[in-house]
């Protein structure tokens, strides 16, 4: 009985529920007259205008809806599901909306007042992908976080971006409020044990004095203490500078500890332009490493990297081009050389049968289409070292599907006999 | 043989007690409800301490949005268990912030707006002179007692359910919300009056009649 009173209860607040759903305060906020003039949403010490600023705090659909709104009569349903959706967008505790006159008569100020939870605790996925030649790679992360501090413990197991598969843990410590907004500090920690693919070791035994001249030896373990700031010049334009000191327990031809200390300092641009339908980001940065034997340093070199990316998007289009290329003087270890053919360059070649020592040279251009999940891409690159008189262009093509962080896609290499297509899948690769 | 004069003092124990009694009795007392009788209807009159229109309800019309209030009056038999009769009814109360004016809507029981209203007290005023319970039927000499339940209903609870068009499943509604209990973001009063007679109550008339 006192079950199906409950049932029947549970059953009348259905009805309720799609009797008045829909039906909201609107009908009679004599509010409602009047027209929206700006939405600001502020935080802890913090405000911006996410239409006029366009500083990424927010997103950009959330941006645009934002926008929509001003200009219009003041919807009370409408707010409260930005503030629905802006507290979801910061894992705020709270979001409240506080609806104020506006400049002119007749206008309302709109302020989306942000509270974060005094702590929170993320786990996180930088990097996880398996390749069907290169096995899986993965990355997974912890981070602690107040307002302004974050602790971030990370297990890390990648075959896929170097010459090594490194293996071990990362600890970071950010600041993202030194004083200001514009300056962040970051300490990282990290700690691997490497493994070397047959190919690379097959070299070793046999690697001239030219090679070595260029780079180190295999090592079993290594560590990199790295502290750098982070510089806000300009809203698109930002500064970081600091040191990277790795040190790493040689193999052959006896094991022995070395160092390879550096500056490292990378200029970052990063603007989206947004019409009324395309929307375009442009991303571009030059980073620099430089190992002295002022740091006490074993190795000395230069290690240039430059990136040029951009992407329209236009409905369910998509257009990307991705441009790297990089330059190596010096001698720098077997981590700092470029490497190609793996999952996020020249997609379908093996990185060990292009350079199973990497190279100190490369350059390395990535075209791709979407249309809703479906991926088309077209990479090409060419890696190589100083000295070498030529460097051999090489081509891949693949196919696959795309969705938020998700891919999946089956690339092949554009070369002359067997076709050998690579499986990718995986997220944030 | 005299008793020590100690023994006809308090003990500290009774002072304390009475000290934690005095906010019981202070709040007990707030909570009497009077009435008035208009000849056809019992209208409450609330204690001119209780303010509804204040605080977090207060707050939230002041950021432009509306605050609907659900309101009971119910009237109970001598036994205060028996329900003789009850009456629901709504109100929608909104905020001008650029005339900074009240209005409100009623729109179970009586259907009628009001505004502007210069004040929250104006609002608040007006609002009690419109509520009111029928006595129809109610014999002049049955003792009995009237309750008044007024709660801010929760934006959560506000959304799609009790805002909507009034009808039997309105009215259903809201006397479901009466029978759970506030929510925390919920602000409620409840008030009783004492033991009532209508042949003892004077007839002040000029009060609306309900419906």
């Amino acid at each position: 009985m006192a079950r199906s009173m409950k049932l029947a209860g549970i059953g009348f607040l259905l009805l309720g529920g799609l009797l008045f759903g829909g039906t909201q305060d609107s009908e009679f906020n004599v509010n409602t007259r009047y027209t929206v003039e700006t939405i600001k949403i502020s935080g802890d010490g913090w405000t911006t205008d996410p239409v006029a600023d366009r500083d990424g705090k927010i997103s950009s659909g959330l941006r645009k809806e934002i926008a929509a709104l001003i200009g219009n009569k003041l919807n009370p349903v409408a707010l409260d599901d930005l503030a629905h959706r802006l507290r979801k967008e910061f894992h705020a505790r709270t979001v409240e909306h506080h609806v104020l006159r506006g400049k002119s008569p007749e206008y309302v100020q709109v302020i989306f007042d942000v509270k974060l939870p005094p702590t929170k605790f993320d786990v996180s996925v930088p990097k996880f992908v398996y390749n069907s030649r290169q096995g899986w790679s993965g990355a997974v992360e912890g981070t602690i976080s107040d307002k302004r501090n974050g602790l971030t413990f990370g297990l890390v197991s990648d075959g896929d971006d170097l010459v090594e598969r490194y293996t071990g843990l990362v600890a970071r410590y950010e600041n993202t409020h030194l004083g200001t907004d514009r300056v962040r500090l970051r300490f990282q920690f990290e700690s691997y044990h490497d493994q070397w693919n047959n190919s690379t070791l097959g070299l070793i035994p046999s690697a001239t004095a030219a090679m070595f001249a260029d780079t180190s030896g295999v090592y079993r373990t290594r560590q990199n203490f790295e502290p750098v700031a982070t510089i806000v010049l300009a809203k698109p334009l930002t500064l970081s500078f600091g040191a990277s000191f790795e040190r790493f327990q040689e193999q052959f031809p006896a094991a022995h500890p070395e160092a390879a200390n550096a500056l490292i300092t990378t200029l970052r641009y990063h603007r989206r332009l947004e019409g009324s339908e395309n929307q375009q980001d442009v991303d571009a940065g030059y980073a620099l490493r430089a190992a002295t034997k002022t740091l006490g340093s074993d190795f000395v070199y230069g290690r240039h990297h430059f990136q040029v990316r951009y992407q329209l998007t236009h409905g369910k289009h998509t257009v990307v081009d991705d441009l790297t290329a990089g330059v190596i003087s010096g001698q720098a270890p077997l981590f700092e050389r470029y490497v190609l053919g793996n999952s996020s360059t020249l997609r379908g070649w093996n990185k060990y049968e292009l350079d199973p020592l990497g190279g100190n040279r490369m350059v390395h251009n990535s075209v791709e289409y979407r249309y809703g999940v479906f991926q088309v891409f077209y990479d090409a690159g060419a890696i190589w070292d100083s000295g070498e008189t030529t460097a051999v262009p090489r081509h891949s093509i693949g196919v696959g599907l795309r969705q938020g962080s998700f891919s999946l896609a089956m690339a092949f290499p554009v070369r002359e006999g067997r076709v050998e297509p690579i499986l990718m899948v995986g997220m944030n690769y | 043989m005299a008793q020590p004069a100690r023994d006809n003092r308090m003990s500290r124990r009774s002072w304390l007690l009475a000290g934690l009694a005095i906010p019981l009795f202070r709040a007990r007392g707030a909570q009497v409800l009077s009435v008035v009788y208009d000849g056809d209807n019992l209208h409450p009159l609330a204690p001119p301490t209780l303010h509804f229109l204040a605080g977090k309800p207060l707050d939230r019309l002041k950021n432009a949005a509306t605050v609907v209030f659900a309101s009971q009056l119910t009237i109970f038999g001598e036994d205060r268990t028996q329900v003789l009769k009850q009456a629901t009814e709504r109100m929608i109360v909104s905020y001008d912030i650029w005339e900074e004016k009240f209005s409100v809507k009623l729109s179970v029981a009586a259907m009628k707006t009001k505004q502007p209203l210069p004040s929250a007290a104006a609002t608040e005023a007006w609002c009690l002179e419109n509520l009111a319970i029928s006595t129809l039927g109610l014999a002049p000499a049955r003792p009995f007692y009237l309750r008044w339940d007024l709660r801010a209903v929760s934006p959560r609870n506000m959304a799609g359910n009790v805002v909507g068009d009034p009808g039997i499943s309105l009215t259903g509604f809201m006397i479901e919300l009466f029978s759970r209990r506030p929510a925390a973001d919920e602000a409620h009063w409840q008030l009783e009056s004492g033991r009532l007679r209508l042949q003892d109550l004077t007839r002040k008339p000029g009060r609306g009649r309900i419906g």
